[in-house]
């Protein structure tokens, strides 16, 4: 029998370090997911790979290179770099607190209305961003309905103090979310043998919850940091002349027409951002203390204690009557002619949003997102199986790119975008594909929104998809191998059938961001495409705010409406059977 | 017997040859088959260049203590790790270069891995569906394999609704249908209660012969090991310590570690007192000269120990009357099993354990006594001590 050299020493090599057992299984000889890794890392390229490049050039060719230099000299620029980090850090700081009040009530205090509490601290996920920019300055500005109306202050809201509160209110369910998790599977024998050893609740509070969550807290600052950093929409309504890193690239590209300034100030932005994504990922989640084992870790002894419950249930509530406020605001304001000022009924501002000059951006942005949100959803499911199964070396490396999409602020994103794809795409003079941005691209520039819809989506799916996948044993995949089928059957037939809730996740996620989405966005707008959101900011830039939260408002309603389609189809009709985990 | 109903018996008594393979084949080959996890020179090899020729329809186990290698070694046999070299075949046929899906194997699993979302049937027919089996004959083939596993109640129920031999029966059906030329078990028997585990071995093992597939089975259970296998390879760090069958493996094992490693031994200091003539040689253990079978190492200037089995040992009262069988010991505990009696005898050359089948009333030693400490006709066997490297 003619032997064969099975495999040269520097293949071998190339594997790279694999821990024995923990990487079993990962035979990597199918040629489908040869083809697969394939299809998915060029699409990766196309949708956040290409456009950082474009961004990068074009940041360091000549004139960005004077930019950044005016950067590193300027006060002026100092000054925004400074503004922009002391807005993450107030932000972090306090979105991280409110969240943790939120978890820490949810998770171990007793009242009632826990429901409820929960689904008040979601709302911000599926609302537009302005929402409570503008519902703050209805009730708080200059001439708010609170401030103004019932106390008579000409309060100043504009600038660090607002945007601190509203930055907080929208973005604290992700510290939310965060700290839940994690307080949920603290293993309540933790705090009965503090208090067996004698401690009082106060004490274990302080001496065995917080030192557990730390990790936790830290992360939820990092993810909250990043995300206030990166926000355009609101320095925009509320900054004033509290001018930040994106606000500043943002005026830099549509107001000087200066694309390698916005190229540089995104790249200043990006820095900061991308370290901070990269300290939560490796950093902080490895110095996790709480054991994920996936299951329930026993009723939690819930506190009844006055001591504790009536501070941190005082402050919740405050915080909650403020949320109300806030979107009751958002939900009323539509139909009020000049929230705030004029108080007359009126359905003229939902006549415009669903009916009228305004009603394209509702179908147009509707439609796009549809587009997107399958695509990031299976996309999100096919790189988690990748990551988790099938990839070796490249595996992390596929992992982080596709994270990209989040990590990434929306403005840098957005701008890449405009300077890689609004010309035709050419290599040695041969056109490969036609401008996907700006006016003149093909079907108006419709492309590279769904493009941006699917890399700003891609993460949550992904990380859903991956965490699910982790809890599936990898021995339901392999036999299905073992009885014939090839790695893209099993994928269909067995593991997408497996991770449905994930899905239902990453469909979920991918669509309310799509819909909720501004700062990659408002760069890639057309006469031809109208966005929501972006036609949200038009509106308040106006003054008519009417007209901003009736679009809030229907915004909100099409999310929520196809989530709940999305469940009942997923629940209902495409898996009959039960999600099982091992 | 128990309380298991008709439904639950393990196996229908239907003539299975359905799943017989249609010729004589199924041989497996490895030749110089090694794995190593990781690039540098000093990580450790999970498989050491191991050498193996499995007969058609014969059914091998590989034993060995967790780490030894033999998961691995089962694992590129399916595919499902890469050899860092050599090479696995089945039939003459190489099979490093066939992908897992498209070899002649079927795997049954510790977790079972039924698909979840699936029903019975569906599981079963899953495999012949991806063959584009015309659907009668899909039904044909499935109805069979359900009915020899005695599964056909259970057809239409989820795999959460079955017990954990039911289950097992499951996996073991989705295997058959698929009529392989080599069955792989990766200790599938090792979620299942005890007494579930010896019912679902011997069914193993009936259907095993009936259908004469070859198979290959892991596990670190020496019964399991014993009672299935034509032959018994017993691994250790990588390497093939011994392959022989079940009897021969407990009665010779080869080495000090298999002998320690399957059932339990008494190992006495003994000194050789002639050169090893036809596999026998005359040794002083255990108070006198014995004429004892040797290991094939074994030579007149070996060390050597004497491996006795627990029950191979002779305990005596009155050892004044007794200069024929050995030497005297005091009895130090004496636990009773019920079938049996183990004694902890305390010797000159050493602490001996004794285990006495069926013992009557009056024989039961109580510690302190004082006994005679022999060894039954032609159950000693010499081992070499391994010389440290």
């Amino acid at each position: 029998m003619a032997i064969p050299l099975l495999e040269s020493p520097a293949s071998d090599k190339a594997r790279g370090v694999r821990t024995p057992g923990k990487r079993r299984g990962k035979g990597a000889k199918d040629p489908a997911v040869i083809v697969l890794t394939t299809i998915v890392c060029a699409i990766l390229l196309l949708i956040i790979g290409f456009p950082l490049f474009g961004l990068l050039s074009s940041a360091f060719g000549p004139k960005g290179l004077e930019v950044l230099g005016r950067i590193v000299s300027d006060p002026v620029n100092h000054r925004i770099v400074g503004n922009t980090m002391l807005l993450g850090l107030v932000v972090g700081v306090s979105g991280t607190l409110v969240g943790f009040l939120f978890a820490y009530a949810q998770v171990k205090i007793k009242f009632r209305g826990k429901r409820a509490l929960h689904l008040l601290a979601m709302i911000p996920i599926v609302a537009p961003p302005f929402a409570v920019a503008t519902a703050v300055i209805t009730l708080f500005g200059r001439n708010g309905a609170i401030t103004n109306g019932i106390f008579g202050w000409q309060a100043d809201i504009y600038g660090l103090p607002g945007l601190t509160l509203v930055l907080s209110l929208s973005f604290f369910p992700v510290a939310y979310m965060n700290i839940r998790g994690m307080l949920e599977s603290l293993d309540p024998s933790l705090d009965e043998a503090a208090a067996g050893l004698g401690a009082s609740k106060l004490r274990v509070f302080f001496t065995v919850t917080i030192p557990m969550l730390v990790p936790g807290l830290a992360g939820s600052f990092l993810l909250l940091f990043v995300e206030s950093i990166a926000d355009l929409a609101n320095p925009l309504v509320l900054g004033g002349d509290y001018t930040v890193l994106a606000s500043r690239a943002y005026l830099a590209v549509t107001g000087e027409f200066n694309m390698q300034a916005g190229a540089a100030y995104s790249l200043t932005l990006m820095l900061p951002a991308l370290l901070v994504f990269l300290v939560q990922r490796y950093w902080v989640s490895r110095k996790s203390v709480v054991s994920i084992t996936g299951k329930p870790a026993g009723a939690t002894e819930q506190i009844t204690a006055p001591s504790i419950r009536i501070p941190i249930l005082t402050i919740v509530g405050l915080l909650a009557a403020l949320i109300v406020s806030i979107y009751v605001t958002v939900l009323a304001g539509g139909f009020l002619k000049v929230p705030g000022v004029n108080n007359e009924f009126t359905l003229a501002h939902y006549q415009f949003v669903m009916a009228g000059l305004g009603s394209k951006a509702m179908i147009d942005t509707t439609i796009l997102a549809l587009i997107a949100a399958p695509i990031a959803g299976l996309l999100g499911m096919l790189i988690g199986w990748l990551v988790v199964r099938k990839l070796k070396r490249a595996s992390g490396l596929i992992d982080f790119v596709g994270m990209l999409g989040l990590a990434v602020p929306g403005t840098v994103l957005g701008i890449g975008y405009l300077i890689s794809y609004n010309t035709p795409m050419k290599i040695f003079g041969l056109q490969v594909f036609p401008a996907l941005a700006g006016g003149s691209a093909i079907l108006a520039g419709a492309v590279a929104i769904v493009m941006v819809y699917v890399a700003r989506s891609l993460p949550s799916g992904q990380r859903a998809a991956v965490s699910a996948l982790q809890q599936i044993h990898p021995a339901i995949e392999e036999a299905s191998t073992s009885l014939g089928a090839d790695s893209a059957t099993t994928f269909r037939k067995v593991t997408l059938p497996l991770i449905q809730s994930a899905l239902l996740t990453g469909l979920t996620f991918a669509f309310a961001r799509s819909m909720t989405t501004l700062s990659p966005i408002i760069f890639l707008t057309t006469p031809g495409i109208k966005i929501m959101t972006s036609q949200i900011l038009a509106e308040v830039d106006s003054g008519r705010f009417g007209n901003a939260f009736a679009y809030c408002t229907v915004l909100i309603g099409i999310v929520l409406t196809v989530i709940l389609i999305l469940n009942v189809i997923i629940r209902k009709v495409v898996f009959r059977g039960q999600s099982h985990r091992r | 017997m128990d309380n298991l109903t008709a439904a639950d018996q393990i196996l229908a008594p239907v003539d299975a040859s359905d799943f017989a393979p249609s010729q004589e084949s199924g041989q497996v080959t490895l030749a110089a088959l090694t794995k190593r996890y990781g690039t540098r020179a000093d990580d450790p090899i999970a498989v050491n260049a191991v050498d193996l020729h499995i007969k058609a329809g014969e059914f091998v186990t590989l034993l060995g203590p967790s780490g030894c290698g033999k998961t691995s070694t089962l694992r590129m046999i399916a595919g499902f790790e890469t050899p860092s070299s050599g090479h696995v075949s089945v039939d003459g046929v190489d099979m490093v270069s066939v992908a897992p899906n498209k070899r002649p194997m079927s795997m049954v699993f510790q977790s079972y891995a039924l698909f979840p979302h699936l029903t019975v049937r569906q599981n079963v027919a899953y495999g012949l569906r991806l063959k584009k089996t015309s659907e009668k004959r899909l039904r044909e083939e499935v109805d069979t394999a359900l009915t020899i596993m005695n599964l056909m109640p259970y057809a239409e129920r989820a795999p959460h609704q079955l017990s954990g031999g039911q289950q097992q029966r499951v996996a073991l059906a989705r295997a058959l249908v698929m009529r392989p030329k080599v069955l792989l078990f990766d200790e599938p028997l090792s979620n299942l209660d005890a007494k579930l585990r010896v019912q679902m071995r011997n069914e193993i093992r009936r259907l095993q012969k009936r259908l004469g597939i070859t198979s290959v089975f892991v596990t670190h259970d020496q019964d399991e090991a014993m009672t299935l296998s034509d032959r018994i390879v017993v691994m250790n760090q990588g390497r093939i310590e011994q392959i022989d069958t079940p009897d021969r493996v407990y009665r010779r094992p080869s080495s000090i570690f298999v002998a320690d490693f399957i059932g339990r031994a008494n190992f006495l200091d003994a000194t050789v007192l002639t050169d090893p003539v036809n596999g026998r040689a005359r040794v002083f253990a255990l108070g006198r000269e014995r004429d004892v079978e040797v290991h094939q190492d074994v030579n007149l200037e070996s060390e050597v120990l004497l491996m006795v089995r627990p029950e191979s040992v002779l305990l005596t009262p009155n050892p004044a009357a007794d200069t024929v069988h050995g030497e005297v010991g005091r009895v130090l505990s004496a636990i009773f099993h019920g079938e049996s009696v183990e004694y902890e005898v305390e010797t000159d050359t050493g602490s001996i354990v004794a285990l006495v089948s069926d013992p009557s009333v009056s024989d039961i030693f109580e510690p302190m006594d004082t006994v005679s400490v022999g060894i039954k006709p032609d159950r000693g066997w010499l081992l070499p001590v391994p010389v440290l490297a």
